[in-house]
């Protein structure tokens, strides 16, 4: 069976497999949770005492804490992750055999951040290197050992790099004369504004 | 198979027998708990001062009785051929009972911790990827160029090292299939009668 918040492929056995365990939850319970694990999934943390007490009813183990935790993130961000709406998802876990309260608390909360969890999703994809910062410096050649009278114009760039692995920031110097500078400075020029008719 | 043991190591055992057999049960735990967890050598100053002997020759004792316990079970010696071994020593008989006692209670524990010693080749942590297109370039502008990004998170004795690879979506298709390929030859019968043969 195609699911559409698993990207149009089988659920996996194990989210098939815990979604019993949701069920054993109360339907308010596990909305209190849902909110828990988007927080968790926006990378503000998680707050695991609590969710420990919401389960503490239902008897969890330690093994099905993690478990509800897992399939719920798992959920989340699948269906954030292929632009699920919340209906198409409420019925998708309906399929699957969550019961209608639990569906459509889950697929409520969701409904509410997905904004927000599609933006942090985003920020967080794959970036190699990243542009911190540029400053610059124009100065004005007057001589040099080879020529006496140079007179010329010539710009200092530095590129503050981020690293995208280690999160460190690397300088990156320059030195451009004028010339080269108007040509790279037309073709910047030309590429952002490709850029600008494409967004 | 018998252990043949060098003439210098002979020496060093020597010193074993001018002992009690408390000491070399106490030699034997210590020498046990170096290979645990590493050398020492305040140990060797300690027992030196008690015994009224060099620390020298203390610590080639215990070094003697790991070399003949690391050797016995890197080879998986029988019994037999254990005692064999002890025999050229010439220690007396409740000696060679210590020895081989020590030997048997501690041979799997120690054929552990060596099997941790062989070289680990560095193994996959996780994946990250993105899909891109190239739309134009400096020199050729109207493409459509797609590429897939990967940054493979790789783990080697806890050092984790990410690298970056590039690929165009025709080489990856190529690649997962090259991979479901590699997959399928465990079905394969040759694979099986190997599999059924190690059980």
């Amino acid at each position: 069976m195609r699911f559409r918040f698993c990207g149009d492929l089988d659920c996996p056995d194990w989210v098939l497999a815990e979604i019993s365990t949701l069920a054993k939850i109360s339907s308010v319970k596990l909305k209190l949770i849902c909110g828990q694990v988007l927080k968790d999934l926006q990378g503000e943390g998680i707050d695991y005492e609590k969710i420990l007490k919401l389960t503490s009813d239902a008897k969890f183990e330690s093994g099905d804490v993690k478990a509800t935790i897992a399939v719920l993130s798992f959920i989340l961000s699948s269906a954030a992750k292929h632009s699920v709406d919340s209906d198409s998802l409420s019925s998708e876990l309906q399929q699957l055999g969550l019961p209608k309260e639990h569906a459509t608390g889950l697929c409520r909360s969701y409904g509410e951040k997905q904004s927000p969890l599609q933006d942090s999703l985003r920020t967080r994809s794959l970036r190699l290197n990243r542009l911190d910062s540029v400053s610059w410096r124009v100065d004005h050649m007057l001589s040099s050992s080879k020529l006496q009278q140079v007179n010329e114009p010539l710009v200092h760039l530095k590129f503050t790099v981020r690293d995208g692995d280690r999160g460190v920031t690397e300088p990156f110097a320059m030195t451009v004369s004028a010339e080269k500078f108007r040509v790279l400075l037309a073709e910047l020029r030309q590429a952002h504004a490709m850029m600008k008719t494409l967004s | 198979m018998l252990l043949v043991l060098s003439e210098e190591h002979k020496e060093h055992l020597g010193f074993l027998t001018q002992v009690d057999s408390a000491v070399v049960g106490e030699f034997g735990r210590i020498a046990v708990e170096f290979l645990r967890k590493g050398t020492n050598p305040k140990i060797y100053e300690g027992a030196a001062r008690k015994l009224n002997v060099s620390s020298d020759v203390i610590q080639h004792g215990v070094e003697g009785l790991t070399y003949l316990l690391t050797e016995g079970s890197k080879l998986m010696i029988s019994e037999i051929d254990f005692q064999d071994s002890v025999l050229v020593l010439g220690f007396s008989e409740e000696l060679n009972k210590l020895l081989l006692q020590l030997y048997l209670d501690n041979r799997k524990e120690i054929r552990s911790i060596l099997g941790e010693l062989a070289p680990k080749l560095p193994s996959y942590h996780s994946l990250e990827w993105r899909l891109d297109v190239q739309l134009a370039s400096r020199s050729l502008r109207q493409q459509i160029k797609p590429a897939v990004t990967i940054k493979l998170h790789l783990d080697q004795n806890g050092d984790q090292t990410t690298k970056i690879l590039q690929t165009d979506p025709a080489t990856l298709l190529h690649l997962i299939q090259q991979l479901e390929q590699a997959l399928g030859e465990m079905k394969t019968n040759h694979c099986r009668r190997i599999v059924r043969n190690i059980k």
